[in-house]
């Protein structure tokens, strides 16, 4: 009889991928309030810094791209943006969806009707 | 059979098939849009039949000429006998149906309807929660990104550099952050979680 020997990593989920911006501000244009979602985790303020970031230029572009994002997000007022410790410097940072703010609609007919009268 | 044809002989059945189209659309008073059809099926019959060409007895260009009015024949007949099906006439859109006072067009669906045949699915009641969608996104977007929606719903990129004398990369930066900005107002970009994962 045949023996199997599996290795110790076999059944480890793949890493998920990197989110963009634009795939972040999809998620919250779909999220219903209280959705969250783990945007980064490390040390943002470090990983997506030029010079001190341990990442590739690319990953740290798109990381500084992201929490651009998050935080455009969080002054709109659609996010809230919150940090779980995980270990020494190392923080998982999440968005939770926010009750969308009620704004008066402006039809993009009037919109374009102001601008020209300006 | 093998058939050998000069460019010649290719250019005279290509003209003729054309010619034929375009007098067979004018009889049956069809839609411009219509003759390339026609002058395919034609063209399609022409080259089935093309391998009972004798030289002998005729150029192929008069033999082309039989065969195309033939088909152009055949082709009026079931216009005709599908015309004829209907009632006899085209039927229009505004005509009451047979048997009542409401019109055709509105007991037919949309999904019906020629813009649905040509991939244009969309429903009087989608567009209008785009709209209201969109008018209430607009609302909630910063006063800059509401400008820049404005002025690109009239004028292209190049006309908005030429007249705010914004430089051409600082225009292309503000439309991404637009587009983030629509994208978390839910246009644009999907989210799709499995992919994600």
């Amino acid at each position: 009889m045949e023996m199997f020997v599996m290795h110790p990593n076999a059944f480890t989920p793949a890493k998920p991928r990197p989110l963009t911006d634009i795939e972040f501000c999809a998620w919250i244009g779909q999220a219903m309030p209280g959705d969250r979602l783990e945007y980064h985790r490390g040390f943002l303020g470090i990983d997506a810094t030029a010079v001190i970031s341990t990442l590739p230029e690319p990953e740290r572009r798109r990381l500084g791209a992201l929490a651009s994002a998050a935080h455009r997000a969080f002054e709109a007022a659609l996010v809230h943006l919150v940090q779980v410790r995980v270990g020494p410097d190392r923080f998982a940072y999440l968005a939770i969806a926010r009750t969308k703010p009620r704004h008066a609609p402006i039809p993009l007919s009037q919109l374009i009707a102001t601008e020209e009268a300006a | 059979m093998r058939i050998e044809l000069s460019p010649d002989d290719i250019e005279t059945i290509i003209h003729e098939a054309d010619a034929a189209a375009r007098r067979l659309r004018r009889k049956l008073n069809l839609p411009h849009c219509d003759r390339e059809d026609l002058g395919q099926d034609l063209l399609v019959d022409l080259l089935r039949r093309l391998p009972a060409h004798d030289p002998a007895r005729g150029t192929i260009g008069a033999f082309a000429n039989i065969i195309l009015r033939n088909q152009s024949s055949r082709i009026a007949n079931r216009h005709h006998r599908q015309l004829r099906a209907q009632g006899g006439t085209v039927i229009s859109l505004d005509a009451p149906i047979s048997g009542g006072t409401e019109r055709l067009g509105c007991v037919l669906a949309e999904a019906d309807g020629l813009a649905a045949w040509q991939g244009q699915d969309r429903s009087a009641v989608d567009d209008a929660e785009t709209h209201h969608d969109l008018a209430r996104a607009l609302g909630g977007l910063p006063d800059d990104m509401r400008g820049l929606c404005a002025a690109l719903g009239t004028c292209a990129g190049p006309e908005i550099v030429s007249r705010t004398g914004i430089s051409r990369s600082a225009l292309y930066r503000h439309i991404a952050r637009l587009r983030l900005d629509l994208a978390m107002r839910g246009f644009g970009a999907g989210w799709d979680g499995s992919k994600a994962a």
